[in-house]
């Protein structure tokens, strides 16, 4: 288990593309009060910015909406929880592995996103509540890199 | 943090140095420069990247954008992209169709 702050910081932004830019701030300001690493940050925010990303383009679609941010943080690593009020999306639902056969200009990038973000993490959770979508996502200090470089 | 993007030509490649952190909210910069590049019709589209940051999978959307702007007989060749950044075009397998090299 990973140690983590009883309460959390939350910050909350409208569902848009120039709001991004905040939510990744406030995942690399977790990132370095719980002393991740470089690497561990990078996962942790690509993360973040991708489910968010989706949320913003696909979820309200363009839309008015709200994304409310809520992390804590501790010495074992990070947590971050995405909520929105869109109509209800399971990302691991929604996950496109890519496809080697497949030439790139005929691949659906979109669902990559959500492979990307579901590859960099240590644990992943999905539940839809009271019209919300909640994703839960958690990187480890420690944590093992799921997707490690080649050799 | 915002991207630069700068067109040059050299010989017979054409050069895109990008700087900066491209995502959803920057890509549409990189994807105006792609179709001012596609349109030079050099053999090759060189994407220099050592000063990009982060790379979301716009990123990635971008780089498929470009393969579908050039010729089939064009290479197009990422040059001196940061560990996570080559990590995330290899999971996408873009790797197959974009040489990736240090330098």
């Amino acid at each position: 288990m990973v140690e983590l702050a009883r309460t959390p910081v939350v910050l909350e932004v409208p569902a848009t593309v120039g709001a991004l830019g905040d939510v990744a701030a406030f995942v690399l300001r977790l990132a370095g009060r719980a002393g991740l690493d470089r690497r561990a940050a990078y996962r942790l925010r690509l993360a973040v910015d991708e489910l968010a990303t989706n949320i913003v383009m696909h979820g309200y679609r363009g839309g008015d909406g709200r994304i409310t941010v809520r992390g804590r943080s501790g010495p074992g690593g990070v947590q971050i929880t995405l909520e929105d009020s869109a109509p209800a999306f399971d990302p691991v639902a929604g996950r496109l592995p890519p496809c080697p056969g497949v030439p790139p200009q005929d691949r659906r990038i979109g669902g990559l996103g959500i492979h990307l973000a579901l590859t960099s993490v240590d644990a992943f959770a999905y539940v839809y509540r009271d019209g919300r979508n909640i994703s839960t996502l958690t990187v480890k200090a420690e944590g093992t890199d799921p997707c490690p470089p080649r050799p | 943090m915002p991207l630069s993007v700068s067109l040059s030509i050299e010989g017979d490649t054409t050069v895109i140095e990008l700087s900066g952190e491209l995502d959803a909210k920057t890509a549409p910069d990189f994807h105006r420069t792609i179709e001012k590049a596609a349109g030079h019709g050099t053999t090759t589209v060189e994407i220099r990247m050592a000063g990009v940051g982060y790379m979301a999978s716009a990123g990635l959307r971008s780089l498929v954008f470009a393969q579908q702007k050039v010729a089939d007989d064009v290479t197009i060749k990422v040059v001196g992209a940061i560990e996570p950044v080559s990590r995330t075009i290899r999971t996408a397998g873009l790797d197959r169709s974009i040489v990736l090299s240090d330098e």
